[in-house]
């Protein structure tokens, strides 16, 4: 199909949700995607970093722009913390030119390198809603989504423009895609809310209460499956589920997944995966 | 017109279903008998109603003909009702109460058909109420305005006066009594009010016959908060006069406490008889006899031209409460309405044409606080905020009350948790001595580098405090936390330049400590909420970043922002083994087993690869990913780092 990006996987998928990675690879293998690799990006500072220090955030992400845009690439990545992060950051940049002159400075003192703002930051939802369209992801599935699934995105992603024009508050692109994916959406109200993850250390029982509630209610609206477009979100959401049950006092029990590992299944990739998922969401449902 | 004060079922009600069929806001027919709805009742309580209780009013007056037809279709008679004032009809009665008020009490105003006794005896008496105003600005002689004509729905003639030349003989003599005054400089009272107060204070009138309530207006940004109507507060309690209503100390954003106070002391000293009695019996009865003049207030000469747009059509899911059987759930409405119609305007319409029990905040001028709700995820105020730019022709506008705030009825959000967490973090400044000059009047006045105030005007400037604390998605479930709307203000206040040391000092560990700035667990919540979203979330953030610096990083979240960007020096990634262990440390490590093994073989429970790094954790010189990865030319993230900032 010709299309290309520099590729930001995130710190986590390189980390400790490789299935992420796992899920990628196949996804930009069906759709014919070409991604360049950047191995000397650094973490876009997740939110995190900016408290601390957010002009050290700009340089860093300053920098990993600039390799992008060398390449003359935009950059394409399957976390919603990174996308709603680094979105920010060039968007304040470009808006800014004081201070992209002042970033360019340290970048070029200490890296040699510039940037002048000309590229966009891509979300995997963005990819497969907008430029590969879902009319072809359709053409691609191979075992449908058989099932109802509960799209959620992040919050970091859901700033105005981080995803085009889909509306923060109200947004719609997951449901097309688990719609085109064959699967039956599930529209809940947790979709957009906050699972608290930027503070799963430091405030674990409000980020385990929120985490419950977005999980509870998931499965109050019929969702037998959760898809994540945000893998820092589904830690609290799969690996501190047990914890987010007692914290709320609700039933939370529910497979999630990551969004790309919903696209993967569905084009026939890791179908003992897909199998086990599907054996897991039965049980669970009781 | 049959008018029914009192409906009650007896036993042996073999639940039929017919009394429920015909009149279903009356009657609902549970397992094992018919019962009289809470709603419909002014004890709000779901049972047979064998005590007798009244209906309400409106109920009692728009129903009676189905409640006394749902008696007599009652196939075994145990529906049993008493009509409004015996057997007559209780509007006739009324009337010639009126009547006879008319002759003794000119000032009667006219009583509606419906109402009980007690309260058309009350209505018929002498309504005078005196508004007093002390303003310098205008703003508390336009509060006393709105404030006189919104008294006429409970039935009070008020007289709106200056306390400029009022006598305070006349103020003693006065049954009813609202006082509504700012503060000037620094806890002076306005120039007008300052005569009658120095007689008041100074001379000591009996106030005993007079039954008041104050509302004060300040400026937290001064020492004296609100002192001209605290002053007033004491001193009239002093003189034996009866509080009716706490005082409300609003801040420069006095609307909407205004409003809150308006209605709360109004239905109350509309209650107070003519022998300075507050009949407290007819509170309820007083506000639904408020609400239901249908009187708008006028606000102005302006008048815009007429706007014309197409009708859209969507569908409206509406959230409703009902605090008697602690039950929600959402109604579902097909609608159409022009475009530029208000979402208030939308509420007015379903509450008078579809479901009159539908309780709302209506604004008295465009932009009041008090309408604040959030309408598809937007936090909005509804009386100005379009329909069209809401939802599209054939889209889904739903509507839900203010998130961050108990639920009272519906849409209607209980504002006293807000002002009492307010209270509590106690926003406003108190300055040490600091730059200021005096006015030819004698009066001082601070002064403050224009840069600088227009800056922090800006950076503090949102539409609502109120609003703001809406944007956060943790509030709800953090009892602890103040909100972003408090913090935002607390941290406003600890930059403003006219702060002490000392005073600087108190705020920051205030915003560090318990129910500070690090409660709010994911400020891009708050970010995606427009301007004001993000120009909270930014200033929190910025609040954050100096609290690192001035308590060393102190605590988890310090901890954690500390090891994130150390881990990220070191290698140019996240090292998330190492961010846990630094922040948890080793026994909460230990405790969070499950999930750190999870973490650290790389697996999830659904159906990832088990053991995946599991060679790299038992082969020597292998370590596994999550341990240790380093980005190509980390020196140069480093060098980033070294320019910008040692601290890690």
């Amino acid at each position: 199909m010709g299309l290309k990006y520099a590729y930001f996987p995130g710190c986590v998928a390189k980390g400790s949700a490789r299935e992420v990675e796992d899920a990628m690879r196949s996804v930009i293998e069906a759709l014919d995607i070409e991604l360049v690799e950047m191995p000397g990006a650094s973490c876009c500072g997740a939110g995190i970093m900016n408290q601390a220090n957010h002009r050290l955030q700009l340089a860093l992400n300053a920098r990993t722009f600039a390799m992008a845009e060398e390449a003359g690439l935009d950059v394409l990545t399957p976390c919603a913390t990174c996308q709603g992060n680094m979105y920010e950051d060039l968007a304040l940049l470009l808006s800014d030119e004081k201070l992209r002159s002042e970033i360019n400075d340290v970048l070029f003192r200490t890296c040699g390198m510039r940037f002048e703002g000309d590229l966009k930051m891509r979300h995997i939802l963005q990819v497969l809603v907008e430029d590969v369209g879902l009319e072809e992801v359709t053409k691609k599935v191979i075992n449908p989504v058989d099932f109802s699934v509960a799209g959620y995105y992040g919050t970091p992603m859901l700033q105005e423009g981080a995803v085009s024009e889909d509306d923060p508050h109200n947004p719609k692109y997951f449901s097309q895609l688990i719609t085109a994916l064959g699967g039956t959406n599930v529209d809940f109200e947790g979709a957009t809310k906050s699972v608290g993850f930027p503070s799963l250390l430091g405030r674990e029982k409000t980020a385990m209460r929120q985490t419950g509630d977005v999980l509870n209610d998931a499965k109050q609206e019929g969702a037998l499956v959760m898809a994540s477009a945000c893998p820092l979100s589904h830690f609290n959401l799969d690996t501190y589920q047990v914890k987010a049950g007692k914290a709320s006092g609700k039933d939370v029990r529910m497979p999630v997944i990551h969004l790309p590992e919903l696209v993967a299944y569905s084009f026939g990739y890791m179908a003992d995966r897909y199998a086990y998922l599907k054996t897991r969401a039965m049980v669970v449902q009781g | 017109m049959t008018v029914i004060a009192k409906v009650w079922i007896e036993p042996d009600c073999i639940t039929c279903n017919a009394c429920e069929d015909i009149c279903p806001e009356v009657f609902v027919v549970g397992d094992d008998t018919s019962m009289i709805v809470a709603e419909a009742r002014q004890d709000g309580t779901l049972d047979m109603n064998e005590g007798k209780n009244p209906l309400i009013v409106a109920i009692g007056t728009e129903l009676g003909e189905l409640i006394v037809e749902a008696a007599e279709a009652c196939p075994v008679e145990v529906i049993k009702f008493e009509e409004a004032g015996g057997a007559e009809p209780a509007a006739q009665e009324v009337e010639v109460v009126a009547e006879v008020a008319a002759e003794v009490a000119p000032a009667a105003v006219e009583v509606s058909a419906g109402v009980s006794e007690a309260m058309a005896s009350l209505l018929a008496q002498d309504r005078s109420l005196t508004i007093l105003f002390g303003s310098q600005t205008g703003n508390a002689a336009g509060l006393a305005e709105k404030t006189g004509k919104l008294a006429e729905k409970y039935g009070l003639t008020a007289n709106v006066a200056d306390m400029d030349g009022f006598d305070a003989g006349a103020m003693a003599a006065s049954k009813r009594l609202l006082i509504i005054t700012s503060t000037w400089g620094e806890g002076e009272h306005p120039d007008n009010a300052e005569s009658l107060w120095n007689t008041v204070n100074s001379g000591n009138p009996g106030m005993g016959s007079v039954s008041y309530s104050v509302c004060a207006i300040g400026d937290t940004s001064y020492d004296e908060f609100c002192k001209a109507g605290l002053d007033w507060d004491e001193k009239l309690e002093s003189l034996s006069a009866k509080r009716v209503h706490d005082i409300v100390l609003c801040d420069v954003d006095f609307d909407a406490p205004w409003q809150v106070w308006v209605h709360d002391a109004l239905s109350k000293i509309a209650c107070v008889d003519e022998s300075g009695t507050l009949l407290e019996d007819l509170i309820p009865e007083m506000i639904d006899y408020a609400s239901d003049t249908g009187e708008e207030l006028d606000d102005g000469d302006f008048t815009p031209g007429a706007i014309s747009k197409d009708d859209i059509a969507f569908t409206l899911s509406l959230f409703r409460y009902s605090p008697e059987t602690s039950s929600q759930g959402w109604d579902y409405i097909a609608c159409a309405s022009p475009e530029h119609a208000s979402v208030q305007d939308l509420l007015i319409s379903i509450r008078d044409d579809v479901d009159s029990s539908l309780a709302f905040r209506q604004g008295n001028s465009p932009g009041s606080m008090t309408t604040g709700l959030k309408a598809n995820g937007h936090i909005v105020l509804a009386d100005s905020v379009s329909i069209g730019s809401l939802v599209n022709d054939g889209g889904e506008l739903k509507l839900e009350p203010l998130p961050g705030h108990p639920v009272v009825r519906d849409l209607v959000v209980d504002q006293s948790k807000f002002q009492e967490t307010r209270t509590k973090a106690k926003p406003w400044l108190r300055a040490d001595p600091r730059d200021g000059e005096y006015l030819l009047s004698g009066a001082p006045i601070g002064t403050m580098e224009p840069a600088v105030a227009a800056s922090l005007h800006a950076r503090g400037s949102t539409a609502s405090d109120l609003l703001n604390q809406g944007m956060s998605d943790c509030l709800e479930y953090d009892p602890d936390y103040y909100g972003p709307g408090i913090v935002h203000r607390l941290w406003m206040r600890a930059e403003d330049p006219r702060v002490g040391v000392k005073q600087r000092k108190e705020l920051l560990k205030t915003i560090q400590g318990e129910g500070g700035v690090w409660n709010e667990t994911d400020l891009s919540a708050i970010t995606r909420h427009g301007s004001d979203g993000r120009l909270v979330a930014n200033e929190m953030r910025s609040a954050r970043s100096t609290l690192l610096t001035e308590f060393k990083f102190a605590g988890k979240s310090g901890s954690h922002i500390k090891w994130f960007s150390r881990t990220v020096k070191w290698s140019g990634t996240l090292n998330e083994t190492v961010l846990a262990a630094a922040t948890l440390g080793p026994v909460r490590m230990l405790l969070n087993a499950p999930a750190t093994i999870r973490m650290a073989l790389g697996f999830t429970r659904t159906g990832g690869p088990l053991a995946r790094d599991l060679q790299g954790w038992l082969a020597p010189g292998k370590m596994p990913l999550i341990v240790n990865k380093t980005v190509d030319k980390q020196y140069e993230v480093k060098a980033i780092y070294d320019a910008m900032d040692r601290r890690f």
